[in-house]
């Protein structure tokens, strides 16, 4: 089964990597997520988590995997803040499973289809984010879309470098 | 149905996701009596377990950067500070210990001041103990501005306390963990902070908007209110306590939502973006440190010690009067006396000081006894000294037909001739 798993993922193109960085490479970015605003001027111009989600949901190329990935990351996100748990929770499942979704059916390997990915997919939890508030919980929510544009930028800045470390990090056959 | 499982597994997956975390905003979030929705400001068992969880988790690599990067920062502005640093150290112990003393005084007149104004049924809060904490990290998200400091509820922070800077307000505790606390900054818009306008008197909500800045809403229009007018807390929170400085009206724009109404936008005081070490207000109650309550005693001990000196000074310099010999003559009556009556010191004080307070203002001069037995040193009555002869001349002679010592001596009194000489 495991000869048959290895197997598949390779046929497929699935990247592996060991357990230790599914469980580091997110808590660090959540770390970084909260630490760096502090020495940037109050300012979180950029979604650490949303690019780690998409990321392992690219090379993973599973819409579950995503999925549960982007769910767990956006509720520790979430509770980070004084705001409803499951906000970032909602907007990070919606984008890892695209992200996997897509990543079965594209080149993942293409690095400006990855930036791409990393841009609409940032714009998209923008829109999902406003939506949520607005209409699911009826929240008055102010926000500006040249922020939201401005941090699909900075994510997609990120992925571009972030990107190329990550993939160090597989596991060669 | 296994093939519909396996068939729409995705979906299915994504679909279960979604509705558990839709669910779960739903028990956090209420509706309110003006039909708006808004979030519970306090967690539930469920949502306080998972945001423990997180913290849990985030916090010690916080701490983790956080100290690796001030240490590296205070590497070499620690060495260079070492230089000099024992002169320094002399000379700022020589500052403190002066300062304290003037502080242990000031602190004697605060506390007089509390007790007046209790008497006077006051409910003001004065800020008497707080904690100094660092700030480790931040929510990581624009939507949410709270901040993360290194204090929890094992240092004995509790929820809605408030949190300042030397230069202002910053925000109150939210949320308590066991080392770690979560703060609600002053500029969110879901923050709320009772202030008051220095100059125009005029009260409004402190809170901050979408893009974070400062404004005091519900506030009617008004004229007065000019750029540059100091915002300080005004007290009827329960949180900041009165008087503190939130920051300066930067200018004022109409109310979107409400016509008539205002918002004054306000700079902060304190630098909210960079903000490195906070204290937090643990008490508000008029409690003073063992340190500062050791210094006002002895404060008190030297006021007291100061007052017993003077106080034996002047009773040293009353006796010293009394022994030294008075300009005024001792034997002359008193200026109130009935005639053929010599007033005596004491009958003076006591029978005729409410009477006659001039006299009794007169320092008691003693009066001596009569020589008894005579020799070139202390002359006899009978031959007074030239100085005496001519005040106590009368005295004299009533006195001679007594020629013979007595046997005992005679207490000075009215029939008592007084005596010019010494008594040995």
């Amino acid at each position: 089964m495991a000869i048959l798993g290895a197997s598949y993922s390779r046929d497929m193109g699935i990247r592996r990597y060991p357990l230790l960085v599914y469980g580091l490479v997110p808590l660090t970015a959540l770390v970084l997520q909260a630490w760096l605003p502090r020495v940037l001027w109050g300012q979180a111009w950029f979604d650490l988590p949303l690019v780690v989600t998409i990321y392992f949901a690219l090379v993973r190329r599973s819409p579950v995997q995503g999925a549960v990935m982007g769910a767990s990351m956006g509720i520790f996100q979430d509770a980070l803040t004084h705001l409803a748990i499951g906000v970032n929770g909602i907007v990070k499942t919606v984008a890892g499973f695209l992200a996997g979704s897509v990543g079965g059916r594209i080149d993942v390997e293409n690095r400006t289809i990855r930036l791409l990915l990393t841009f609409l997919l940032s714009l998209l939890s923008s829109a999902v984010y406003v939506l949520i508030y607005h209409i699911l919980l009826g929240m008055d929510l102010k926000s500006s879309w040249l922020t939201e544009m401005v941090k699909a930028v900075a994510n997609s800045a990120i992925a571009m470098v972030l990107f190329p470390l990550l993939d160090r990090l597989q596991i060669r056959e | 149905m296994e093939s519909f499982f396996t068939r729409y597994r995705n979906f299915l997956v994504l679909l279960a996701l979604l509705l558990a975390q839709i669910i779960g905003l739903a028990v956090q979030v209420r509706r309110t009596e003006a039909g708006r929705s808004t979030l519970d400001p306090r967690d539930a068992a469920g949502v306080r377990l998972i945001r423990l969880w997180a913290d849990a988790l985030v916090t010690p690599p916080e701490l983790l950067f956080h100290g690796s990067r001030q240490n590296a920062a205070n590497l070499w502005q620690n060495y260079l500070d070492l230089r000099h640093v024992s002169q320094q150290n002399q000379d700022l112990q020589k500052d403190i210990d002066r300062m304290r003393l003037e502080q242990a005084e000031l602190l004697e007149d605060a506390r007089e001041g509390t007790r007046l104004e209790a008497l006077m049924g006051f409910q003001q809060r004065y800020v008497y103990k707080t904690l100094a904490a660092q700030v480790i990290g931040s929510s990581g998200s624009d939507s949410s501005r709270v901040f993360y400091i290194d204090k929890g509820s094992a240092d004995g922070l509790t929820r809605d306390m408030a949190v300042m800077t030397p230069d202002g307000i910053v925000g109150k505790v939210r949320d308590v963990f066991p080392h770690t606390a979560q703060v609600l900054a002053i500029n969110d818009p879901t923050s709320g902070a009772g202030v008051i306008l220095e100059t125009t008197r005029i009260r409004g909500i402190l809170r901050g908007n979408a893009q974070g800045r400062l404004q005091v809403v519900g506030i009617l229009a008004d004229e007065r209110i000019r750029p540059g007018e100091k915002v300080l807390t005004a007290g009827g929170d329960l949180i900041f306590p009165r008087g503190l400085p939130a920051g300066v009206v930067q200018g004022v724009a109409p109310d979107p939502d409400r016509d008539s109404f205002i918002d004054v936008i306000v700079k902060p005081a304190a630098h909210l973006d960079q903000l490195d070490e906070v204290l937090v207000i643990t008490s508000t109650e008029p409690r003073f440190p063992a340190q500062q309550q050791q210094d006002m005693n002895t404060s008190e001990a030297l006021k007291g010690a100061a007052a017993e000196a003077i106080e034996e000074q002047e009773k040293a310099s009353q006796i010293m009067a009394e022994r030294l010999p008075g300009l005024t003559d001792p034997n002359a009556p008193a200026a109130n006396a009935k005639p053929g009556q010599t007033a005596l010191p004491g009958q003076n004080q006591a029978g005729q000081g409410q009477a006659a307070p001039a006299t009794a203002l007169v320092p008691p001069v003693p009066k001596l006894l009569p020589t008894m037995h005579s020799d070139r040193f202390t002359p006899a009555a009978d031959n007074p000294q030239p100085s005496d002869a001519q005040t106590s001349g009368s005295a004299v002679q009533r006195a001679k037909p007594a020629s013979k010592p007595q046997s005992k001596p005679r207490l000075p009194g009215a029939a008592q001739p007084a005596s010019s000489g010494r008594n040995p």
